[in-house]
């Protein structure tokens, strides 16, 4: 190997160092919970000295959270096996739904608010990015005794229908922004051979328009995946609480099962990781082109 | 192109339709009921008093009363931790980012990681941290030999807030950081060149050339962040809330949004509750008007 100028070479040690203390900070916390949730309570319990890395690693508290398990408060006293298995069904089903919903109807009516023009168009583009400012509670303590005439309380559908809607305007507004900037030609093309709109829509639009999609389809799942005030409010037993207000109630009055709920917290945000590392590039896109436009 | 025909005007309005009565039913028709509940004196602990209209003076009791002020000066405190703490962190690591080395790309995803997980779980995550008798800042301290017993750093009241200001700078830094390394990016190289030829030193080329570069995205980042430790709710939840099971609500970290989950749904003071709300709004209406306006230009630009 070419020997590099000593300048080079203190230059790339700085870098790493800094590099070193950053991921430390970002990463330590993560580190920490994964350890504790494959240690057993013996060796997590050992103050003052600390392991840092289990001696045995064991699954252990994996296994009892998702079948026997520690009995934690929610009403009565639940086992976790219920709670948790419930939860992350739930939560799947929940982020998965509303992720689908925000995708189809921003996309649609991304399409008609950059390419169709008809009266009232820039008022209703205007009142739907008007809710974005509005502080949530606003709308939510009124919303829950509606909710809870119309029986969607302590259901997944309410749970959906509100989150996209919350979802919605940002997201509109993407697509709005991106369906406008691409190409008009093949669009007018199809027209000529007397498309229709829906027509349009699946066969020239869709295609265009998916990797913008795909950055819609991946924020609203791990914005529904990650959202906790909604559904505390919302959802009052384990027939439709996500996983992420399940994680909330382990945390006892009196005691916590510590390595259990680090098993329970790996788990609930095992989901945003792996779109994190695989997915980086449209998560970080769609999170900040919305902010980045409206300053 | 403007509605041509029938078909075009049934298009718009099967697409419209459905997402109009969503917001209307869901954000808007609610966001008026919950104004004519706060000029009423609705609470649920007294289901059989008639309800009746008592024109602003839940605003007034919320206004001249202490609890309020204590808790929006809770509120700033946190959004005055948080924001300086945040934005210099992000510019440290944009900065770090910004130079070019093997193995760049994966530093970049390892420390986006934090901003992508669920706020709640960073509450729990940090709340096991700071331990008091297991905790791994404990163990990491008292193995290093800074402190000779293990602490809880979370008991104290006066440093509750500044643990949630960490924790939430821990968790949203990423933002500022990405968007000051656009910022960073979009600077021309050739500025920097020029200015090293006229002899212009590290700091005077930071202090000319890049920190003017940088203002716009500063803005952003300060007024995205501004609202995002304003309405904080779930990294405190988990932290320091307290009364997750329905025991009362620890005061030390009680800002707007958590008081306003109390005084709804635990206190079922609906009406004070509801005038909250609105006074909450008031609070962040410049900026948030602000930010859709400037959305609905761009939005609707040719």
């Amino acid at each position: 190997m070419i020997a590099l100028p000593w300048r080079k070479w203190l230059r790339l040690t700085i870098i790493y160092a800094l590099c070193g203390v950053v991921l430390f900070w970002a990463l330590a916390p993560i580190y920490w919970v994964i350890v504790s949730s494959v240690s057993t309570r013996a060796e997590l319990y050992s103050a003052p000295y600390k392991v840092w890395f289990p001696s045995a690693p064991t699954l252990q508290n994996y296994v009892d959270l998702f079948t026997t398990g520690p009995r934690y408060r929610d009403g009565g006293f639940l086992p976790t096996a219920d709670l948790m298995g419930a939860g992350m069904r739930n939560s799947l089903i929940y982020s998965l739904a509303t992720a689908a919903a925000v995708t189809i109807m921003s996309t649609l009516s991304g399409y008609v608010f950059a390419r169709m023009r008809f009266r009232l168009k820039g008022m209703i583009f205007f009142l739907f990015l008007l809710m974005m400012p509005l502080p949530i509670w606003v709308s939510l303590i009124a919303l829950y005794f509606i909710m809870s005439q119309v029986g969607l309380v302590d259901n997944l559908l309410g749970l959906i229908l509100i989150t996209t809607t919350l979802l919605l305007p940002l997201n509109i507004w993407l697509m709005t922004t991106y369906i406008r900037d691409l190409p008009q030609d093949l669009e007018d093309a199809a027209f000529v051979d007397g498309c229709g709109r829906w027509q349009l829509m699946a066969s020239v639009i869709i295609p265009l328009a998916r990797p913008g999609m795909t950055a819609v389809f991946l924020v609203a799942l791990l914005s529904a995946w990650n959202s906790f005030l909604v559904p505390l409010i919302f959802s009052t037993t384990a027939r439709s609480q996500p996983v992420t207000v399940v994680l909330s109630f382990f945390i006892g009055q009196y005691e916590v099962a510590w390595e259990a709920m680090s098993a329970a917290a790996v788990m609930t945000m095992l989901p945003p990781m792996l779109l994190a590392l695989f997915f980086q590039r449209y998560l970080v896109r769609g999170l900040t082109v919305g902010a980045v436009a409206g300053t | 192109m403007t509605l041509r025909s029938f078909e075009d005007r049934v298009f718009v309005l099967a697409v419209l339709l459905p997402i109009a009565l969503l917001v209307a039913a869901l954000i808007y028709v609610p966001a008026v009921d919950t104004l004519r509940t706060s000029l009423t004196n609705r609470n649920l602990r007294q289901p059989n008093r008639p309800i009746e209209f008592v024109g602003l003076s839940n605003y007034q009791r919320l206004l001249t009363g202490n609890e309020m002020w204590q808790v929006t000066e809770r509120s700033l405190t946190v959004v005055a931790l948080t924001l300086p703490l945040e934005l210099a962190l992000g510019l440290g690591v944009a900065l770090l980012l910004n130079e070019r080395f093997p193995g760049r790309g994966i530093v970049r995803t390892l420390v986006i990681l934090p901003w992508m997980l669920p706020p709640v779980v960073n509450g729990f995550l940090w709340g096991w941290l700071l331990n008091g008798e297991y905790g791994a800042l404990n163990g990491l301290l008292y193995q290093f030999g800074l402190i000779d017993q293990y602490r809880f750093w979370l008991r104290d009241p006066a440093s509750q807030l500044t643990w949630v200001a960490i924790v939430q700078t821990w968790t949203r830094f990423a933002f500022p950081m990405i968007i000051l390394l656009a910022g960073l990016q979009s600077i021309p190289v050739d500025l920097y060149d020029a200015a090293e030829v006229d002899g212009a030193g590290w700091l005077a080329r930071f202090r000319f050339i890049t920190f003017p570069f940088l203002l716009p995205s500063f803005a952003i980042a300060l007024i995205v962040e501004f609202i995002a430790s304003f309405q904080i709710f779930d990294v405190i939840w988990t932290l320091t809330a307290g009364g997750q099971t329905g025991g009362a609500i620890n005061p030390g970290t009680k800002t707007l949004m958590l008081y306003n989950y109390e005084l709804v749904f635990r206190d079922l003071r609906i009406a004070v509750g509801s005038a909250l709300s609105y006074l909450i709004m008031l609070m962040s209406l410049a900026v948030g008007l602000f930010f859709v306006v400037r959305l609905y230009n761009q939005g609707t630009k040719r």
